[in-house]
């Protein structure tokens, strides 16, 4: 059970997996999958994907630490002009389709949706593209993690709460207070840092109107770190991350169980409910984000940034495809951005159908000897 | 004599035209609540303006009060002129004579449209409204938002009224081709409407009439064909009681004490359905 369950997780196969029993599921027996998937859906989307947000989080703040992949933070400036560039690209097409071509100003307000980026699928296709170059897959991993983050931000104030108090947000700093007290006190366990400041910052959240799945995001920089190489696909925890004290060690797979079953309620879409939403997310996703990326790129190396050392420009037309899936946060962010209903559906296919952008970037690969494809001539 | 003659034959004439402009279907009692729906009819175009004229006419025999607008009240642009070229001119004859329209929005609806005052929806994206024995409540099914939701079980738990008729543009049942039933919605509001006896639905957004056998003792009603149409677009089932796909059509409706009458009036101003609805029974 643990090997299949190993070798899921290291496939990024669950999620697709709670995806495909949903979609078959809400197209064969329609009723009863809504009303399971309404049922669960606070539990998951609202307390069970605050454990994987934190979970990228504690990942990508021990891939900045000196010696992980990500440090110095320096490195991160091209990707973060990349990653501006691919946000506001993606938000423009996604408008333009939608007021001049959906005629459904319905769906104007979705647009930080397509502000999301799958960070493992895109992980994937990148390590599988760019077997030999990792500064490509860094660069990869920088654009995503900077475009969610932007990305979270946007969506944080849009969860559609029940009535919002404001100044419940306070606590969150009473949380984040809390957190230092905790660090300055030498608590190693990471569980007072979740069960007391983590359940503060999410009822502040929860009654503040912020999303209540960003709110163990503030508390996450002050549990025990060590740097380690990002890889939030297959990288077991070893060394010192091999530890019943490490929050990544014991979340590894209830983290993931919570993914199967995210994409099992929000996954499951009528084939028939496609509309203008689909198409808008998808367009915004695959054509622009990657020409926003190119864009900002090409701007910035005009006024002065060099792309990194072992990158040419055909790499980055590759490396801005495979940042063009959004897939689980891209669902993730649809259900912030819109309750239940048909609207919501057509995003989610959208959503779905960015997967696309993996197979494109495999195909420009292809096309433009790229990577694994490279002749010896281009290599 | 000659003379006497003519003026016999002008009155019978007249006679003719308005007795065959009464909608057959509908008693037309002095005392009764009479209304009209419209469903995805802000095109603009010549069958939004036909179905209009159809309405001027039956409001002649049929005066209602109230027109249900069911959402998609404006396509396209929706400029301060397309207010006046896909609303104001269409129905100009009917606002004219007092009738109040009650919009709810649809997807093809700006957010903004809550506020143009001839949609009487003072602002709101959900409402409720009463006449005689009848409350209305008017959801926006676009943001089904659990406020709303929240809001809605509040108001119907509140309702006394003999009848309770709730409208939204997508629909919870429809054998529409194109859209058809939107489940996910009707998980979320279909046990609200049993619990609190909602007795009748009508919602837009498939460009068809339908009419559906009830369903856990709601009858719901499908009219969105009063400016748009998808011809042939109804794919019949078991949930079908009747149906009308081959023109543009509205709806008129008159509740006196426990019995709602029923219409379906197609451009050409033939009636396409009709029945009566007994509150607590079936039609």
């Amino acid at each position: 059970m643990i090997r299949a369950l190993r070798f899921a997780v290291d496939h990024y196969l669950v999620v697709p997996f709670g995806v495909a029993i949903g979609l078959v599921w809400a197209n064969t027996w329609s009723e009863s999958y809504f009303r399971m998937s309404q049922a669960g859906s606070f539990a998951i989307n609202n307390i069970g994907m605050a454990f994987v947000l934190a979970y990228l989080m504690q990942e990508a703040v021990e891939a900045m630490l000196p010696g992980g992949t990500l440090h110095p933070w320096r490195r991160a400036m091209l990707p973060i002009v990349a990653a501006a560039g691919g946000l506001i690209g993606s938000a423009v097409v996604y408008q333009v389709y939608v007021i001049s071509l959906a005629d459904e100003p319905v769906l104007a307000v979705g647009w930080p949706i397509v502000c999301a980026v799958d960070i493992a699928l895109s992980f994937l296709v990148a390590k599988s593209i760019f077997r030999h170059n990792p500064a490509a897959v860094t660069f990869v991993l920088m654009l995503t993690i900077a475009t969610d983050a932007a990305g979270l931000w946007l969506i944080s104030r849009r969860y559609p709460s029940r009535d919002v108090y404001p100044l419940a947000l306070t606590f969150v700093i009473a949380a984040i207070a809390g957190a230092i007290w905790l660090r300055r006190a030498h608590v190693r366990s990471f569980w007072p840092y979740l069960l007391i400041a983590g359940t503060v910052s999410w009822w502040a959240c929860f009654w503040g109107g912020v999303h209540p799945a960003l709110a163990l995001l503030p508390i996450v920089p002050f549990l025990q770190h060590s740097a380690r190489k990002l890889d939030p696909v297959a990288d077991h925890a070893h060394g010192r991350h091999q530890s019943g004290g490490h929050f990544e060690y014991v979340f590894r797979y209830p983290v993931q169980v919570v993914m199967f079953l995210f994409g099992l309620l929000n996954g499951g879409v009528l084939v028939r409910g496609f509309g203008a939403g689909t198409w808008a997310v998808l367009t915004a996703a695959v054509v622009g984000r990657p020409l926003g990326i190119l864009i900002a790129v090409g701007l910035a190396v005009l006024a002065g940034l060099q792309l990194p050392h072992r990158l040419g420009w055909r790499d980055m037309v590759v490396i801005a495809m495979a940042a063009s899936s959004g897939f689980t946060f891209a669902l993730f962010f649809s259900t912030a951005v819109f309750p239940v209903g048909p609207t919501l559906i057509q995003v989610e296919m959208g959503a779905l159908a960015t997967v696309a952008g993996a197979l494109l970037a495999a195909a420009a690969a292809r096309l433009l000897h790229v990577g694994r494809f490279a002749t010896s001539e281009a290599r | 004599m000659r003379r006497t003659l003519l003026v016999l034959l002008v009155v019978a004439a007249v006679a003719h035209a308005r007795l065959h402009a009464l909608p057959p279907g509908l008693p037309n009692r002095p005392d009764s609540l009479k209304l009209a729906v419209i469903g995805d009819n802000g095109t603009g175009e010549q069958p939004e303006y036909d179905i209009a004229a159809r309405m001027v006419e039956a409001h002649t025999t049929f005066p209602f009060d109230l027109v249900l607008m069911l959402g998609d009240n404006m396509y396209g642009s929706q400029q301060p002129a397309d207010f006046v070229k896909k609303f104001e001119r269409p129905y100009e004859r009917l606002l004219k004579d007092g009738v109040r329209f009650y919009a709810t929005l649809g997807n093809h609806d700006r957010q903004e449209n809550r506020f143009y005052a001839p949609f009487n929806m003072d602002g709101q994206r959900y409402y409720t409204y009463t006449r005689k024995n009848v409350r209305f409540f008017v959801l926006d099914s676009n943001f089904l938002d659990p406020p709303q939701v929240a809001w809605l079980e509040s108001a119907l738990k509140a309702a006394t009224e003999d009848w309770k008729i709730c409208y939204f543009h997508h629909p919870l049942y429809s054998d529409g081709g194109r859209h058809g039933s939107e489940v996910d919605l009707r998980v979320r509001l279909e046990p609200l409407f049993v619990k609190y006896g909602v007795n009748v639905v009508l919602s837009g957004h498939d460009h068809i009439y339908e009419r559906l056998t009830p369903q856990n003792g709601i009858v719901y009603f499908v009219s969105g064909a009063a400016g748009q149409l998808r011809k042939g677009n109804v794919k019949r089932s078991a949930m079908t009681a009747a149906s009308f796909d081959q023109d543009q059509s509205f709806m008129l409706i008159e509740i006196a004490g426990p019995d709602l009458f029923f219409e379906a009036v197609s451009r050409t101003g033939a009636t396409v359905d009709s029945g009566v609805i007994r509150s607590g029974t079936t039609p």
